[in-house]
């Protein structure tokens, strides 16, 4: 970025030189870097006539069939019910854990919980609890639990602590507390939540793509058999009930609905404690193990063997798909995030046009990357690439969402400046900075989402997870599952340490 | 303190949620694989909900589910006692379920079979011998489906002596039968292995472009498609119970139903038929 502060106090001088900043290096590195990984990513474009699909999908999209698909008001009715109790069940755990975040022990394990993908937490649950509304409620909730326990203690470190002075000092601890912190921050744990509720409704539409019965189970099934009318008018559905959270979910109903969403779940089988048993006593354990009667009789090698042909032909290429994919993707996002913001800015556009601006960004945050790389795959044939641009298209349209929220804030200099130089000199440096971390708090999350391309086919450790429970290999899908998720916190402390800022964790999904 | 009230009542409700889980009645719960046709599934599994508990004098529910695996869980955890699986995965659950059985299979699915189909490109066309694809792109169908990756894959373990990601330049798991045809029509990938019974319908359906994607190899036939039920149904709905299920299915003549599969009839079946399934699936590693 340009440092207008320079540039306006010094007069011109012949050659000009600057040393670079630090957001000019941090910016250069992420590309320097995707220049690097590029070589070795699978980025073939391989496609004959994919026009024969696309035109049934554009018809599709413009004859939308709301129809066709059959229990549709319930399906919605499961997505909302799936995220109100999902996110309310991980306000209860995460809100305490909030106040002990600060032990080593909570926060990683909380680092350790979070880095689990929703889609894989259902799958585990599923073996417990079976096609249960329990099962989607807690997929959702302990992530979220998790990331709410991180994010409120931040939010309360944050907070200053001159209203506590002003307490009576008599004042019991729980008061003292809740009137001289809780008071002042109230408002963002309150937007923050509410945040975590569009979330909650699109990680609840995910689940249906593994058999949940909301939303995307439709979704899914629509797309994959090429009913694309429905499909549409689903996709359009959902994108409606994100857009209009606002309207329909006031924070002052969450209560009701939260009733309302207990009354109407479909019925919670009854939980048969001996599966929780068999899962943790038999299914997740190495085969070697698993089939022996005791300790003595463990076949030691077999269990080396089983644990190194897991790591070398599963686990290894997996994180390597996983980290390449994801790199490039942060470059990606990088870019569309900046073209996106400058799309929506009010400081570029006049009014009518921010809107067109802003729909555009709903929609590339609203269609889950699924969606979107199952479109890209058509175009550019199975390689990383569709997976590289879904995952581009969709966070960077999050962090742009965010990011306009703020600049639209920005009150913009008196001077007689053109708009663009307005723009480009004053917005951009202004909010870079907390755009870049967003961008990097999103880096954890693209390295979970890279899981729901493994189900697509592309061959991250998703992929390798997804086949060993297709092959009903529970111990297999476990290690790799506890892969992913240090890999992922692995990332988390590596980023953190490489840039020395306050990550705003005021914002994640 | 409005605050603490609020979180409190939030804690009493979502706790409440938990208590009030209620028991279910003795329910004669059914699933079937989703395969070929998946538009309004539910509407029509219902149907065949309601012969089976005329029929039975039980009351009959189905469960829908997504994948292959999903179906082998719940009929592993009782969640359901009968279901319509695949030939792979019916072998999956009948090894996690001493006991169980396959009582019926589809007349069709004595005699199974999988297309191997090209995109136009590659200059392939329809031969006795088993084509020359090393090196092509290829794709198989949903990872646990028996026509549409168990079979292929044995097939071309056995003619090109390599697994399939070393003999092929790329491998793909489209997912779903419908979408093999797809992706090899337009081009995505070169070669892939499709349910011969799907892609049938689908080219009477006009949905496939014969000048873009023609068969180039149909495999021998084994035994695909079949029910299996639980042998605790005897203990739940008395004695002689899976027999009349079996009897049930063998009866249901209407064309309506058995749509829905989509078989012409329903004949016999033990789980001896399935051994080559299992033998086939031992060999490629699918299963231990």
């Amino acid at each position: 970025m340009s440092q207008p502060k320079q540039l306006q106090q010094i007069p011109p001088l012949k050659n000009p030189q600057y040393a670079l900043g630090y957001w000019q290096k941090v910016t250069l590195s992420i590309w320097l870097i995707a220049l690097i990984v590029l070589p070795f990513a699978d980025i073939e474009i391989v496609n004959f006539d994919p026009f024969l699909e696309l035109t049934r999908m554009v018809e599709g999209l413009i004859t939308p069939d709301f129809f066709a698909t059959e229990y549709l008001w319930q399906a919605i009715m499961q997505t909302v019910n799936f995220a109100i109790i999902g996110v309310c069940l991980g306000l209860v755990l995460g809100a305490p854990l909030a106040l002990i975040y600060q032990h080593p022990l909570i926060s990683s394990c909380c680092a350790f919980l979070r880095a689990i993908h929703e889609i894989f937490w259902a799958l585990l649950f599923l073996q417990v609890f079976g096609l249960s509304p329990l099962t989607g409620i807690l997929a959702i909730s302990v992530p979220f639990a998790a990331t709410f326990a991180r994010v409120f203690h931040d939010i309360i470190n944050q907070s200053s602590d001159s209203p506590l002075e002003s307490i009576d000092s008599r004042a019991d601890m729980i008061s003292r507390f809740t009137y001289g912190k809780i008071a002042q921050v109230m408002p963002q744990l309150m937007s923050y939540t509410r945040y975590r509720f569009e979330c909650a409704l699109r990680s609840s539409a995910v689940l249906g793509f593994i058999g949940m019965p909301t939303l995307g189970f439709y979704m899914e099934t629509a797309f994959r058999q090429g009913n694309y009318s429905e499909g549409a008018a689903l996709l359009m559905i959902f994108i409606a009930l994100i857009g209009t959270i606002r309207y329909w979910c006031p924070p002052k109903l969450l209560g009701v609905y939260l009733v309302i969403a207990c009354v109407t779940l479909i019925d919670i089988p009854d939980i048969n404690s001996s599966l929780l048993v068999r899962f943790i006593t038999h299914d997740i354990l190495p085969p070697a193990i698993a089939n022996a009667a005791t300790l003595a009789e463990v076949q030691w090698s077999s269990l080396t063997a089983w644990f190194s042909d897991l790591l070398s032909e599963q686990a290894i290429p997996g994180a390597i798909a996983t980290i390449t994919l994801a790199l490039l993707a942060l470059a990606a996002t990088h870019f569309i995030s900046l073209s996106a913001h400058m799309m929506a800015s009010k400081h570029l556009w006049p009014t009518p046009l921010t809107w067109l601006g802003r729909f555009t960004l709903l929609m590339g945050r609203s269609v889950p990357e699924y969606i979107l790389a199952f479109i890209f795959l058509m175009l550019l044939g199975p390689s990383m690439l569709p997976a590289i641009i879904a995952l581009a298209i969709h966070n960077g349209c999050v962090i742009a969402y965010l990011a306009v929220k703020q600049s639209n804030a920005i009150a913009p200099q008196e001077m007689q400046i053109s708009r663009l130089n307005q723009f480009n000199y004053h917005i951009m440096p202004t909010i870079y900075p907390s755009m870049m971390a967003l961008m990097f708090y999103r880096f954890e999350i693209i390295v979970r989402e890279t899981a729901v391309f493994g189900i697509l086919g592309i061959m991250t450790l998703g992929f390798y997870i997804d086949s060993n429970f297709s092959e009903i290999r529970y111990s297999n899908a476990l290690m790799l599952i506890t892969c992913t998720a240090l890999l992922n916190v692995a990332i988390d402390i590596i980023s953190r340490r490489l840039l020395k800022f306050e990550q705003t964790s005021q914002v994640s999904c | 303190m409005k605050t603490l009230t609020q979180l409190l009542a939030l804690y009493v409700l979502t706790l409440s949620l938990f208590v009030g889980a209620n028991a279910s009645a003795a329910t004669f719960t059914f699933t079937a694989i989703p395969d070929a046709d998946e538009s309004q599934l539910r509407t029509r599994f219902e149907q065949v909900a309601l012969y089976l508990s005329k029929q039975l004098g039980v009351e009959v529910k189905y469960v829908p589910v997504k994948s292959y695996s999903a179906a082998v869980t719940a009929f592993r955890n009782n969640q359901v006692q009968l279901a319509w699986f695949g030939g792979l995965s019916g072998v999956q659950a009948r090894r996690l379920v001493p006991g169980s059985r396959a009582i019926a299979q589809g007349y069709e699915d004595q005699f199974f079979k999988s297309y191997f189909i090209a995109h136009y490109s590659t200059g392939l066309a329809l031969s006795k011998i088993f084509p020359d694809i090393t090196d092509k792109t290829f794709t198989f169908g949903s990872k646990g489906s028996t026509s549409g990756r168990l079979m292929p894959q044995y097939y071309i373990e056995q003619h090109l002596k390599q697994k399939p990601q070393q003999a092929f330049k790329r491998v793909g798991f489209s997912g779903d039968h419908n979408r093999t045809i797809v992706q090899v029509q337009s081009g995505t990938y070169q070669v892939g292995a499709v349910n011969y019974k799907v892609w049938e319908s689908a080219l009477a359906a006009g949905k496939i472009d014969t000048n873009k994607v023609k068969v180039i190899w149909q495999s021998p036939t084994y035994p695909d498609y079949q029910w299996t039920i639980r042998a605790d149904v005897e203990a739940n709905f008395g004695a002689g119970f899976a027999d009349k299920v079996q009897a049930t299915l063998l009866n249901m003549n209407s064309p309506e139903l058995l749509k829905s599969f989509p078989r012409s009839a329903f004949v016999k079946a033990k789980n001896k038929d399935f051994q080559p399934v299992e033998d086939v699936a031992k060999q490629i590693g699918l299963i231990d």
